[in-house]
């Protein structure tokens, strides 16, 4: 060890007072998430696997005719895109979003870096609050840079011709762009209430296996509930269901209730999922590490 | 002094984890200035009183306020000018040590140009400070410890066991750099269940056992309740060594051996071996067995409390 003597602020003593704001907070938070291997590999992934996706299903010699947009997804590039929008929302994009925020609070539990962090004048609302915020906006970049991604290859791979909507009517290519961008932005909902859900099941279990995992077991028991006739009143309060909002979007006359609905209905699971995440912090015992 | 003039003053503090009362009352006012030691056997509740200090957990009852200030009453700003670690410190492993403390020093609201530099060096980290702290050893993670805790410029520094699981060089170095902490003016509470360690760097100490205080005092009051030290002596012939030592104002023990125990002052026991060895006995061991203070510590430890 050093032969020095130890820093001046020793001889006259004198507190530090500075205190990070949130914005400082959230810049420790993105500073870790940009070190972090698995960021960069889920950033990488959305926007390159759709590039063998579309390919893959271009070169199909028989189109999935049973999938929406499926019949014409080997010749129009629109509908190339919302095939692959429609089995994204399934379990991509719970799984995407998750393996962020299934993971940024467990993290510190697997690390035992609770202590070190909150041994610094930041408060724990400061930390849910940044954290959130990170895991918020990370999946929505993935979302996004998804979106683009699958759009462009699409178009690129199948075309960009007129696309036929659900009722049958045609809808001009210039059309087509729009509507085909606003369906992949309906995701950004439910994927902020499943952000919420694997907020707290990474909080709840401390461990990032569970808060990555069950998100997407989850959203698979969701979409069995959706389905069943007993059950049929609940499905529009599904974060599920929000990922097909976007078929009102297509048909003619459009209709967008079902975006509304999914609208509230994601928001109140992102509130009451952040609610019990932040009850469940705010009274925890750091006693690991 | 008042409570806003003490840098903590922890009052009746009391922390149960279910039924185990792992903090039981204690009492606890360390002065600004002050080189404080808690010291306990495992398991005594030193670092569940750390944690409490720092707000990591909550206690059940009792009052714990540090220069004054109280975590009901003023949150996070409990911890203006205060630092340490709890247990071994831990970072995150994917980054390096000194981007862990770049990232630390943004929690602070920043540090003063050269600070994690300066800090790095203290801690002797500077040359591999760019290296994961996923490859750094264990007293290179507490040396990491102890600058993060630096770069707050505190007038409170909180270590929990600091030379926990080093080597000896470690030991040796962590020591001295703790000791030159405390000879520069900063309020140091340190927590460890080594006696040597607390004798060598602590003013005052309170030594807890099962949750409670066994003993709170100066090392001075400490030092003048120990016992007298005890060694372990074989010779050549232990009959003849224990003839000899009825003519001395020692203690003596066979053990199962045969080797013998000896305690009294340390003139008595000096003028006994002497004794032994112009008797043409020839000594085989001679070694000492507890310090008084660490004879005194077990004692504490083990029996009811010695609250003065």
């Amino acid at each position: 060890m050093s032969a020095t003597t130890a820093p001046a602020h020793g001889t006259t003593p004198r507190a530090r007072t500075a205190r990070a704001g949130f914005g400082a907070t959230l810049g420790f938070e993105l500073r870790k998430l940009r070190a972090q291997w698995r960021t960069r590999a889920v950033l990488l992934g959305a926007l390159l696997l759709p590039i063998p996706v579309a390919f893959a299903i271009h070169a199909q010699g028989n189109p999935p005719k049973d999938s929406l947009f499926g019949r014409y997804a080997t010749t129009n590039g629109f509908a190339l895109a919302l095939l692959v929008l429609g089995y994204a929302g399934q379990w991509v994009m719970p799984l995407l979003t998750a393996i962020v925020a299934g993971d940024i609070f467990a993290s510190e539990d697997h690390h035992g870096t609770w202590k070190t962090i909150l041994t610094r004048s930041v408060s724990r609302g400061s930390f849910f609050g940044a954290k959130t915020v990170a895991a918020m906006g990370f999946a929505i970049l993935v979302l996004l840079i998804l979106s683009a991604s699958t759009i462009v290859t699409s178009v690129l791979v199948a075309g960009h011709g007129d696309l036929i909507g659900l009722s049958g009517q045609l809808i001009p290519a210039s059309q087509a762009w729009h509507l085909v961008a606003m369906s992949w932005l309906t995701a950004i909902p439910p994927t902020v209430a499943f952000t919420g859900l694997a907020i707290l099941l990474g909080i709840w279990s401390r461990s990032a296996a569970v808060g990555i995992a069950a998100p997407v077991v989850i959203g698979f028991v969701l979409q069995l509930v959706g389905s069943m006739g007993s059950a049929e009143a609940l499905r529009p309060y599904l974060p599920t269901s929000a990922y097909e909002a976007w078929h009102g979007f297509l048909a003619s006359p459009s209709f967008h209730g079902p975006f509304l609905t999914g609208l509230i209905a994601s928001a109140v699971w992102a509130a009451i999922t952040l609610g019990l995440s932040w009850t469940l912090l705010r009274r925890r015992d750091i006693t690991g590490g | 002094m008042n409570s806003a003039a003490l840098a903590v003053d922890a009052e009746g503090v009391v922390k149960s984890f279910g039924a185990v009362r792992a903090v039981d009352g204690i009492t606890i006012r360390v002065a600004p200035g002050e080189v404080y030691g808690v010291l306990g056997p495992n398991g005594a509740g030193k670092t569940t009183f750390l944690r409490m200090l720092f707000g990591l957990i909550r206690p059940d009852e009792g009052t714990l306020r540090v220069f004054g200030r109280s975590w009901d009453d003023d949150g996070t700003r409990v911890l203006e000018g205060v630092a340490g670690f709890v247990e071994a410190p831990r970072f995150y492993p994917y980054l390096t040590g000194r981007q862990n403390l770049v990232a630390l020093a943004r929690l602070d609201g920043g540090v003063r140009p050269g600070l994690i530099e300066e800090v790095l060096d203290t801690v002797d980290l500077a040359d591999r400070a760019d290296r994961k702290v996923d490859g750094y050893s264990y007293g290179m993670r507490q040396r990491l410890g102890v600058a993060a805790a630096l770069l707050r410029e505190p007038r409170l520094l909180v270590l929990d066991e600091p030379a926990n699981g080093l080597d000896p060089a470690g030991i040796r170095d962590m020591r001295a750099l703790v000791k030159r902490l405390a000879d520069s003016g900063l309020t140091v509470l340190l927590s460890s269940h080594n006696m040597d360690e607390v004798e060598e760097i602590c003013d005052n100490v309170t030594i807890m056992n099962r949750g409670a205080v066994a003993f709170h005092g100066s090392i001075a009051d400490l030092r003048a309740m120990a016992p007298d030290p005890g060694h372990l002596l074989d010779t050549t012939d232990n009959a003849r060594a224990l003839e000899i030592a009825d003519r001395h104002q020692v203690k003596t023990e066979a053990d199962e051996s045969g080797a013998l125990h000896v305690v009294g002052p340390h003139d008595a026991v000096s003028g006994f071996v002497a004794d032994v060895v112009a008797a043409q006995v020839r000594l085989k061991q001679f070694t000492p067995t507890q310090t008084p203070l660490e004879a005194l510590f077990f004692m504490l430890t083990n029996t009811e409390a010695v609250a003065r």
